[in-house]
């Protein structure tokens, strides 16, 4: 009797799970694959032409072309060096402070903690644009606010937008300030979803508070700490695009330029689908292979509440 | 691990007089002066802002804190120079729909992620992951074409389309699933509950907090978003509010002072979505995490 | 005749044809819609109004003619690109200069000659500057009329001349003189002596191209062949900028922050497009007194300075559409149509005779004095080269990239220029 009512089940159950999955991810994946795969592999297709876009021009077949001039551009390697320091620049600032803030908030009475929280995530309301705008003018030589506190200190102003060596951090420090509150939501909420009577076993087990936060907290934390640091690393150089763009177009002198900038200046905004296409493919594959091997580390170490 | 999880719940009440008593006055001190001061970096560009919107053009690169020579000019300029109102509204049904949506598409498919384990999941993953790093210039056109093929030019729905998933929604729901305690699922199951029941039954509401914050990050980044909509809009009347503040950026200069009162005024409706929304954030901190 | 004379001339009329028979209906004698790419109109502003308001009047006085303006960037031209590869109707666009020669070979510009009337085309232009006429023409053909255009005028802040021991109404006209006169201004009152909108990303090469014209030299060759910023006068230019950087008083500001200076009352003098004025005079308006002179010379030699801005061409192959293009385009760079876009935009009027005339912009141009060295440039101005090819953006990308590392970057002149010359010749079609 058992035998012959637990055969259907387990049929009726495979054959569910083999479809059933498709189904959750087709709305996503439909989306994705219109709206991002199939534009992308046109892309590639069209890296190795030379076009306007337009259907009754000739597409020009040019080759390799395309990418040689990419990597022939005189501030390519600068750019990519550059992109490491906004990685580096950025760590800092979109994953260990926002930590810091979502674990000491998360102990505060309830009003200056939202307070707080609400204060780190307001510069991600503004328009980007117009927050670029503003720091422009706080920082400026000239008239700036910064500078005449430097000023009034003593100390000769600092050219935070001109000079070729400071500049840099100047555009990490924006796109920061950007982020800042972006991590804090997110590890704010990821420190929520921890289940309170871990931390209290722990307590009554007699762990003082660094060590609560040391040992229940951060390996619980863990996923999606390492989660914000491979977003940093694949999008530190998208997410100060806009800086860039209105605050020093990658200059002083190639200063401020990444590899995200460098190949949209020279290629998305030049009207040359050639280039443009083969700046995408170089950006994908690029990021592609340093986010495949980043996924695999997250897998490995990071740490479930199982 | 799992078992001293079920078998707590009796000592909540301790929880909130252990922890009054464990701060240590030093520490509090040198926090709040640094959340304070962290604050302060935070707010004082916004402050600026602000100021801003209310000084006349030549008064525009002044140093005072406070805006010595204030008026409602600016306001009444951008009111007028722009159709800010209809603006607004585009916005606001823009990232509403956009954000409903992309969380219900990014639920269903983190759901097939977490639940399942099925032949490629890997590669979709990966997949779907990687769709982040397309450059949006990349795929600008072709949508375009796409949209016009369809006929929905100057439509808000063009607007929409290519944002009805996106990655960073499935990545951080699908992570946030599989770090949900295994053992809540089961139970589920053996008491009968098909997979559709577990998800909005047992994960959803479990998943508030994860969910109110992706919420409130799809609602702000497509509420900035620029480059599609200025491709897509033909009219001042149909376009976003993001639009027609660079709409004060002209080729003869820029309008300083209207520029900053709408950006003021664009920042309004945001900040009242975070201030709702974020209220889920911190309440699901309270349910313990089991039903 | 012998045979081979007749078939000759057969042939040349054959050929002769296409061009002598206009491609335009001789009228609008149905309802027609042309669409008007135009980035005044993505602006919220002076250009915006002006033009709305020259749009309203056209039709009203043609109400056969729906002109639907479409706004795009004049930063790239994405809009146009993507509109013409789905199909969508591009009728007549604001042009910028530098995208003239793309525009010609693959956005469909059609030259005028082509297309309309020589004598209707003959007794429009009569009254126009001569060498504004030219700034429009590729290759022989008028593929565009200047529509918002001005000149690099020098603005200078008087209060600071006078602060620094300067004569405020003998302002510099040598590069010379640049450099002395922002040196006192540096010593004296600390504040920055000299600014340009040469380099910076939204500059790409209109500046550019002018000092080195002033020098004797060109960017590119007559025949659009071959690029010359490599050249000794070239470098020449670069190495009279880098000059004055080495003094300490041209700084890299980039062009928001070096207009906002000047708006500011931090800068004593700043070389930049007449179409800036607005934002200028409103900066100092009540704080200090903003004058304007014309581009400095290199020494004796004469200033040749070339425009900036825009032209109108005419995209469509219908011939009714055309006419509705050309019956706006005539509007538009008519008297009428200068004289709102001079006074209430700020740019140039390609038609000379208006700015004594009281009827149309006599009494503006007495009450508004800065705009004078904009007029007086007029009369020695010289087209903006635009670049050939598909590559266009980048070659000028690769040159102007030289140039800012040449001056402010410290690098070697002659090298870093020749060098630059060799990459972007490698983009050349």
């Amino acid at each position: 009797m058992t035998i012959a009512s637990a055969a259907p089940p387990r049929l009726r159950r495979m054959t569910q799970s083999r479809w059933a999955p498709w189904l959750y991810l087709s709305p996503a994946l439909i989306t994705l694959v219109v709206w991002i795969y199939w534009p992308l592999v046109d892309a590639v297709r069209l890296s190795f032409y030379q076009w306007n876009m337009l259907p009754n021009s000739p597409q020009l077949f040019v080759g390799w072309d395309n990418y040689q001039r990419i990597f022939a551009l005189p501030k390519f390697w600068q750019a990519l060096r550059n992109t490491g320091v906004y990685i580096a620049g950025l760590l800092p600032l979109a994953v260990l402070i926002p930590l810091a803030i979502a674990i000491y908030t998360h102990d505060l009475p309830a009003r200056s903690r939202n307070v707080y929280r609400a204060i780190i995530f307001v510069p991600m309301i503004i328009a980007p644009v117009v927050a670029a705008a503003v720091w422009r003018w706080l920082l400026d030589p000239g008239y700036g606010l910064a500078n005449q506190a430097i000023k009034g200190v003593g100390l000769e102003p600092v050219k935070f937008l001109s000079d070729p060596k400071v500049a840099i951090w100047t555009v990490i420090l924006i796109t920061g300030w950007k982020l800042m509150g972006f991590s804090t939501l997110i590890l704010a909420a990821a420190n929520a979803n921890i289940n309170p009577s871990l931390i209290e076993a722990a307590r009554m087990d007699g762990a003082s508070k660094w060590e609560v936060i040391r040992d229940v907290r951060l390996p619980l934390l863990s996923s999606t700490v390492l989660f914000l640091v491979v977003m940093t690393i694949l999008l530190g150089a998208q997410w100060s695009f806009t800086y860039i763009n209105v605050l020093t177009g990658g200059g002083p002198l190639g200063s401020t330029t990444n590899i995200y900038y460098l190949l949209w200046d020279f290629g998305f905004s030049t009207m040359s689908v050639g280039w443009g296409s083969a700046a995408a493919v170089i950006l994908f594959l690029g990021f592609g292979a340093l986010a495949f091997v980043l996924f695999r580390l997250i897998d490995r170490y990071s740490f479930h509440d199982n | 691990m799992t078992t001293d999880a079920l078998a707590q719940p009796a000592l909540v009440r301790p929880i909130t007089l252990r922890r009054i008593s464990d701060r240590s006055g030093l520490n509090t001190a040198a926090g709040h002066l640094l959340m304070v001061l962290l604050s302060i970096f935070c707010l004082f560009p916004v402050y600026w802002m602000v100021a801003s919107s209310f000084r006349p053009a030549n008064a525009m690169f002044e140093t005072s804190l406070w805006p010595m020579t204030g008026s409602l000019d600016n306001y009444t300029q951008a009111i007028d120079a722009i159709p800010i109102g209809r603006m607004l509204i585009n916005t606001l049904v823009f990232s509403a729909v956009s954000t409903v949506l992309q969380l219900l598409t990014g639920i269903l498919a983190a759901f097939a992620f977490a639940r399942w384990k099925f032949p490629f999941d890997k590669l979709v993953y990966t997949g779907v992951a990687l769709t982040w790093l397309v450059p949006f210039q990349v795929v600008m056109i072709p949508n375009y074409l796409l949209v016009a093929q369809m006929g929905l030019l100057d439509n808000v729905l063009a607007l929409i389309l290519p944002n009805l998933a996106s990655a960073l929604a499935i990545l951080l729901l699908a992570q946030a699933m599989r770090g949900f305690p295994k053992e809540v699922v089961e139970a589920a199951r053996m008491d009968g509950a098909r997979n559709w029941r577990i998800l909005w039954e047992v994960l959803v509401p479990n998943l508030r907090g994860t969910i109110a914050s992706l919420a409130i990050l799809i609602f702000i980044s497509t509420w900035n978003e620029y480059f599609w909509p200025l491709l897509l809009s033909r009219t001042a009347e149909n376009s976003v509010v993001q639009i027609g503040i660079q709409m004060f950026m002209t080729t003869e200069g820029n309008q300083w002072g209207p520029l900053m009162a709408a950006s003021t005024l664009a920042s309004l409706p945001v900040l009242i979505i975070y201030i709702v929304l974020q209220r889920q954030v911190v309440q699901s901190f309270m349910k313990s995490g089991i039903r | 005749m012998n045979r081979k004379s007749f078939l000759l001339g057969a042939l040349a009329l054959t050929l002769a044809g296409p061009a002598l028979a206009q491609t335009m209906a001789p009228s609008v004698d149905q309802p027609v819609t042309i669409t008007f790419y135009n980035y005044n109109l993505g602006s919220a502003g002076i250009g915006a109004e002006a033009t709305k308001k020259l749009l309203n009047e056209f039709m009203a006085e043609h109400p056969n003619i729906t002109v639907e303006g479409v706004p795009y960037s004049s930063a790239d031209g994405s809009r146009i690109q993507a509109d013409l590869a789905a199909g969508l109707p591009v009728d007549m666009v604001q042009t910028v200069f530098s995208d003239l020669d793309f525009a010609v070979h693959n956005w469909g510009a059609k030259a005028l000659e082509d297309i309309a009337p020589a004598d209707e085309m003959a007794a429009h232009f009569e009254g126009m500057s001569p060498n504004g006429l030219k700034l429009g023409v590729l290759d022989g053909k008028t593929y565009g009329l200047a529509y918002t255009f001005s000149t690099p005028i020098l603005f200078y802040n008087a209060d600071l001349f006078r602060q620094a021991g300067l004569d405020p109404d003998s302002p510099p006209k040598t590069w010379a003189a640049v450099k002395d006169a922002a040196i006192a201004i540096k010593e004296k009152t600390g504040k920055e002596g000299f600014a340009a909108g040469i380099t910076g990303p939204s500059a790409a090469d209109w500046l550019f191209q002018g000092v080195v014209r002033s020098n004797g030299g060109e960017v590119i060759s007559r025949d659009r062949k071959t690029l010359k910023f490599g050249e000794p006068e070239a470098i020449e230019a670069v190495a009279m900028l880098r000059d004055l950087h080495d003094a300490g008083v041209y700084e890299n500001l980039d062009i928001s922050g070096a207009m906002e200076g000047m708006a500011a009352g931090n800068v004593g003098m700043y070389l930049q497009t007449s179409a800036v004025q607005g934002v200028l005079v409103a900066g100092a308006k009540d704080k200090f007194d903003l004058r304007a002179s014309t581009m400095p010379s290199f020494g004796e030699k004469p200033v040749r300075p070339n425009n900036s801005g825009s032209a109108l061409t005419i995209h469509t192959a219908d011939p009714v559409k055309q006419r509705a293009a050309w019956e706006l385009m005539k509007f538009l760079t008519s008297k009428h149509g200068y004289t709102i876009i001079t006074s209430e935009i700020g740019y140039l009027p390609l038609r000379t005779d208006i700015v004594d005339d009281p009827q149309y912009l006599g009494d503006w141009v007495k009450s508004h004095p800065l705009v004078q060295p904009n007029l007086e440039q007029l009369a020695v101005l010289e087209p903006w080269d635009p670049m050939p090819g598909p590559n266009y953006r980048q070659i000028v990308k690769t040159m102007m990239d030289a140039v800012e590392m040449s001056v402010f970057g410290g690098a070697d002149v002659a090298a870093t220029m020749a060098d630059a010359q060799a990459n972007a010749q490698a983009l050349m079609p």
